[in-house]
């Protein structure tokens, strides 16, 4: 369109003024600054567990610190989901005599930021610190963040200067994917600003690849390089990283094409060609995401599994991802197909008169249903265009749908607390993380989940399920737990238990100059490896 | 004038009073727990008992007032809940950084404003007066942050010559009045912001210059021989104190009202700050940025107040 | 004997207003006449006229509401944005009827199309619904939002600075303390804070709206109703024995609801701005019911591919606003009351 005008127009602005424009205040340095839109409302805190969700452990928690297991976020390819790896904790494995009791080997060497030495007495004090309300050094805040990746660690004990175990309270051959959302702050720090959390939140210390160097609330984090990292290979390339707030898709994407930035999170559908003709890198990948609706089992036509296979037979997903450009996985199960436990689950294709016929037989025709879905939020995609689509598709199948929308907060409290007390809604639009297996499959139909004590909110309950899945805690071998796994996520598809959509596939908009970056399926990224050029 | 003074302050106290009570129980008409925000979707019902009772938001309500009504008095305006710093701080760096797109804009309606008002009433009733009213009415009407997109959009993106969101390159805590590279990100937000104040400027004027103009004392002037020019000079500072006042007030108001133009261009104002506590339900961060700012209007008012009775005793109100 | 309440005036006018044009003959002339008053020549007077009555032509007195007719009939410009205001009043109400799609219809294949693609004469929005229609059917929410507001508020408002003028000193305290509490806010700092605090929804916004607009409608009425109490208008008319609700009906309102009507007719264009700012904000009607503001705001995403397509909502704010701002200083100046 406009490609020759702005720079003829912009050497006559400077001509004029006899001044120079800084426009993206980049340094031209050796490493180039690297400059992040965030979709989150705010800066994520820095106190340990991020809030702002996994946005903000992929710019903030995963830079400034490490957890005893690590994602590995190094490969790209179409077939290789993320799996944990070796991060603070060399080696784990479960106790022989006693499979409640875990056991971890640290890795030796690795120091914190302010100087102090990584030891097991650290991890045990990290424990106490997330979990203990009348230890000195709780800080309530990260129990709300933390403890839920901890719920199932009852104890943490040091067994020598670099062992530590935990016990469990039930068998849990999952514990690691757990303990791969815990991060560890240094206890050094913490006790020089004498356990003050608004102090230590100015002058966090971890043992990531990256320190903390300033911030202005509410607009900007820079963090620097930490060059005595313990992983050489992923001591960072780029000489700064900053981290700018900005939740409305078209304010990043003006900002990335007005040079302000280079690099945003999550770009607008429809700006994505002007984007491309602009000159940017626009780099997508599935990953453990899944856009779908947690139905009421309580109360409602959903109780009825004849109403929700109707459900997922009214949707047209390729319609779906026109809508979104191209930019998103059709949704028929719980997780992305390239997941390892995908299996060969029942797909619902596009059939509205098998909708209307089920309906007829369910006697539900028009099946009157509410949702409650959001405005916005993180992972959230466009929720109200695509809301509206599915409601007319629905509506066109032989159902009634209303929505009701409320913003990101609302929504996610509706979801903690739990189909009865919001017996209203016959299904809630949040969408999930499917990173590991608890996450991605376990949580939703387990009966010791039912909300409020986890993420099952429409309290599923299924005997057959919950004995599969006590087998899968108990089964310590990783291909006998693949086949049990995949039986599980084959079992959800034919029960029908949520109405699946969509997963989204990560898209970010990149200025020409960044170059280096990987991008991983998963919910973190490694930034380690880019660099900008002046 | 003393009494005066001391009879507005007491008058202001019970209002002050009032301000709070409804700062305070808005939040509270609010649906939904005020302690959202800072847990994850998945936590149970045992932690959010936890936080709740660290964070005191298990006493009841007039408690829960008095409590927090005894720690504002002696500036203590609590926690944010999503960021752990004292809200007293953000509230007082967010005002700043409203105060100073206010204080570029304020001007900048004054001078445009009192110039097209003075045009249009000196000529009143003939085109020029037509054309400079029309040219107010529209800065009145105009949604100001449908303006601000479309600056944006031509300024920022299309001819790239303005910054399109954010305050300074590297943050308000190091905004430099005094460098181009952090000056040019003023630009957009001020003109969007002086919109309206420019109409409501220019029209007030206008009314005032036209009122001046029919005294009998512009009569005497013509009649003592002085020329056209100097009468109008005599006009325009008749017309002043008026346009002051409502220029004050202006003031109060953008500091106060600057919530959209602060969502359209990303500036970390006290409108920006709200906004986002509203998303957050960051109750403490609410209630204090309600009443700072809803405190800063009253001061603004009675300072106006204040002056307009200096320079005008016949103003003076009960 | 006469009741004296007939004879003033009926409605007491306050600031700048004419008394309506008398001939010296007519009996009522003669009555407010200062000449003519009291003396007992008077009989005499009245027996002998002072000139012929049949050399002059009887001359119309125009009431106050004819006047402003009068006024208002000769000034075009006012009269053509009064007759915009009135066709986008009847397009709103008439929106089944013209729009030529279903507002709610979705087209994945035809979304965000330009002016005139296959019959959308104003394109196509984000879900490929059609502009035009979403814009006239948003009239109606934008506009229920914008007057419903200023509607209630001017009555409740109106009647609380009434009672409080009438009855004065700490009733009237009282009532205006409480809302100068309410004054103490920016109107879009209350609007904002009680819509956020509601959480949103076009009732709690309009709500919020009502309750931003009751502080300067009541204090608007109080004065008024002050200022004819200290004129001894209602004093006089007591002492003749008029009952209270006819002091209320001829005195106080007939000379508050000038004001009371104008200022209100300037709000209008105040409350559909910050209602649409409301929506803009996503505190005011739920999607998918089309409404300007909340329009700019899902728009605001597609302005890189149809930039025209997405200024339209924005486009409709500002006429609608600026043509009521129009007729509102048209119907100032036509009934001549100075704010």
């Amino acid at each position: 369109m406009k490609v020759a005008k702005p720079a003829l127009l912009r050497s006559v602005f400077a001509l004029a003024l006899g001044a120079g424009i800084s426009l993206a205040g980049a340094a031209a340095q050796a490493g180039g600054t690297l400059v992040v839109g965030m979709t989150a409302g705010d800066l994520p805190i820095t106190t340990g567990n991020p809030d702002q969700g996994f946005e903000g452990y992929r710019f903030v928690g995963y830079n400034l610190y490490d957890s005893l297991a690590l994602w590995d976020l190094s490969k790209s390819a179409a077939d290789k989901a993320s799996e944990i790896k070796p991060g603070l904790a060399a080696e784990w494995h479960v106790d022989e005599g006693n499979d409640k009791r875990w056991i971890f080997k640290l890795r030796t060497g690795v120091k914190w930021h302010d100087g102090c030495d990584f030891t097991a007495a650290d991890v045990v004090w990290n424990f106490t610190h997330s979990k203990d309300p009348q230890a000195p050094e709780f800080d309530p805040g990260q129990l709300a963040q933390a403890t839920v990746y901890l719920a199932n660690a009852v104890h943490a004990s040091k067994i020598d200067e670099h062992t530590v175990a935990f016990d469990t309270t039930v068998p849990d051959s999952l514990f690691p994917y757990e303990l791969s959302y815990w991060l560890l702050i240094s206890p050094c720090r913490a006790k020089e600003v004498k356990y003050n959390c608004t102090e230590y939140a100015l002058r966090p210390s971890g043992t990531g690849p990256y320190r903390f160097d300033s911030a202005a609330p509410h607009q900007r984090m820079e963090l620097v390089p930490n060059k005595d990292y313990w992983d050489k290979a992923r001591v960072p390339k780029q000489d700064r990283l900053v981290l700018v707030p900005m939740p409305e898709a078209s304010t990043r994407t003006a900002a990335l094409l007005a040079g302000q930035v280079n690099w945003i999170e999550a770009p607008s559908p429809d700006a994505i060609d002007r984007l491309k003709s602009a000159g940017m890198q626009i780099v997508t990948n599935p990953y453990p995401h899944n856009w779908t609706y947690q139905l009421n089992f309580v109360n409602g036509p959903f109780t009825d599994k004849r109403v929700r296979q109707a459900a997922n037979y009214a949707l047209s997903r390729a319609d779906m991802k026109e809508l979104l450009n191209g930019l998103m996985l059709e949704g028929n199960s719980t997780l992305p197909p390239s997941t390892p436990y995908y299996g060969h689950p029942k797909i619902y294709e596009y059939d509205p008169s098998k909708a209307k016929q089920l309906l007829t037989a369910a006697r539900c025709l028009p099946c009157k249903v509410t949702f409650a879905i959001s405005t916005s939020g993180s992972g959230q995609m466009q929720p109200l265009p695509m809301n509206e689509l599915v409601k007319s598709q629905m509506d066109a199948a032989g159902f009634e749908v209303k929505l009701e929308p409320m913003d990101w907060n609302a929504l996610i409290a509706v979801a903690r607390e739990g189909v009865d007390k919001h017996p209203q809604y016959n299904a809630i639009n949040v969408s999930r993380q499917t990173q590991d297996p608890f996450n991605a499959l376990i949580r939703h139909v387990w009966t010791p989940q039912w909300a409020p004590k986890g993420a099952n909110w429409g309290h599923y309950s299924n005997p057959e399920m919950d004995k599969l899945i006590t087998a899968i805690f108990a089964e310590f071998d990783t291909q006998k737990r693949l086949k049990l796994l995949t039986q599980l996520n084959e079992s959800m598809n034919e029960e029908a238990v949520m109405i699946f959509v969509a997963h989204d596939v990560n898209p970010r908009a990149l200025s020409p100059k960044v170059h280096g970056f990987v991008q991983a399926q998963s919910w973190f990224q490694d930034l380690t490896p880019v660099s900008v050029e002046p | 004038m003393i009494r005066y003074v001391l009879r507005r302050i007491l008058y202001a106290i019970p209002i002050a009073f009032g301000v709070s009570v409804v700062c305070f129980s808005l939040v509270y008409i609010a649906p939904g727990d005020p302690l959202q925000t800072v847990m994850p979707p998945d936590a149970t019902a045992e932690t959010i008992a936890i936080v709740k009772h660290a964070y005191g938001f298990d006493k009841p309500l007039p408690v829960q007032f008095l409590i927090w009504l005894g720690r504002v008095v002696t500036g203590d305006f609590g926690m944010s809940i999503a960021t752990r710093r004292p809200v007293f701080l953000e509230v007082s760096e967010a005002l700043a950084n409203t105060a100073l797109l206010a204080m570029f804009a304020v001007p900048l309606a004054f001078f445009t404003g009192y110039v097209m008002g003075a045009v249009a009433g000196s000529f009143a009733g003939r085109w020029v007066d037509r054309v400079v009213t029309g040219a107010a009415v529209v800065g009145v009407s105009l949604p100001n942050y449908w303006l601000g997109i479309v600056l944006v959009i031509v300024f920022a993106v299309e001819y790239m010559l303005l910054p399109a969101t954010g305050m300074g390159p590297n943050g308000s805590t190091a905004f430099n009045l005094l460098q181009w590279s952090n000056v040019q990100f003023l630009i957009l937000p001020v003109v969007t912001l002086a919109m309206i104040p420019i109409g409501i400027l220019a029209r007030t004027t206008r009314a005032a210059v036209a009122e001046v103009r029919n005294q009998d004392f512009v009569q005497t002037l013509r009649a003592k021989g002085l020329s056209e020019w100097a009468v109008t000079r005599h006009v325009l500072k008749n017309a002043m104190p008026q346009v002051l006042a409502v220029m004050g007030l202006q003031f109060g108001y953008l500091l106060g009202g600057s919530i959209l133009v602060e969502t359209v261009f990303t500036w970390p104002g006290s409108g920006f700050l709200l906004s986002k506590a509203i998303i957050n339900r960051d109750v403490p961060v609410l209630q204090g940025t309600i009443l700072a700012l809803s405190l800063v209007f009253v001061a603004t008012n009675f300072v106006v107040d204040l002056l307009q009775s200096l320079i005008d005793p016949r103003i003076r109100r009960a | 004997m006469t009741d004296y309440s007939s004879v003033i005036p009926a409605k007491a006018r306050i600031q700048g207003d004419r008394a309506p044009a008398a001939a010296p003959c007519s009996s009522q002339g003669q009555a407010l006449d200062p000449r003519f008053r009291g003396g007992d020549d008077v009989k005499e007077r009245h027996t002998k006229p002072v000139y012929d009555e049949q050399a002059l032509p009887a001359t119309r007195v125009r009431g106050y509401w004819q006047s402003v007719f009068y006024r208002l009939q000769h000034d075009p410009v006012t009269l053509f944005f009064a007759a915009i205001v009135v066709l986008i009043v009847l397009a709103a109400v008439c929106a089944p009827l013209i729009a030529p799609f279903d507002p709610y219809k979705e087209s994945i294949v035809g979304r965000l199309k330009p002016f005139g693609w296959r019959g959308h004469p104003l394109g196509t929005d984000e879900l490929g619904r059609d502009m035009l229609s979403r814009l006239i059917y948003g009239g109606r929410v934008s506009l229920l939002m914008g007057v419903v507001p200023v509607l209630v508020a001017s009555l409740i408002g109106g009647m609380l600075g009434v009672v409080g003028g009438f009855l004065g000193g700490r009733a009237n305290t009282a009532i205006m303390r409480t809302m100068d509490v309410f004054y103490a806010f920016p109107s879009v700092l209350l609007a904002v804070a009680i819509a956020g605090a509601m959480g949103g929804g076009m009732t709690n916004g309009m709500l919020a709206l009502t309750l931003v607009f009751v502080p300067p409608m009541c204090r608007v009425a109080e004065t008024g109703t002050t200022q004819i109490r200290a004129l001894g208008f209602i004093e006089a008319a007591r002492a003749s024995g008029a009952r209270t609700t006819t002091i209320i009906r001829y005195h106080v309102l007939g000379n508050v609801l000038g004001p009371v009507f104008i200022y209100a007719s300037s709000l209008v264009s105040v409350s559909i701005l910050l209602a649409s700012g409301l929506s803009f904000l996503g505190l005011g009607v739920r999607p998918p019911v089309p409404d300007w503001g909340l329009m700019l705001s899902t728009l605001r995403q597609s302005i890189y591919v149809v930039p025209f397509v997405c200024a339209l909502p924005g486009f409709a704010i500002f006429i609608t606003s600026i043509c009521c701002n129009l007729v509102s200083d048209g119907l100032r100046a036509a009934m001549d009351v100075r704010m």
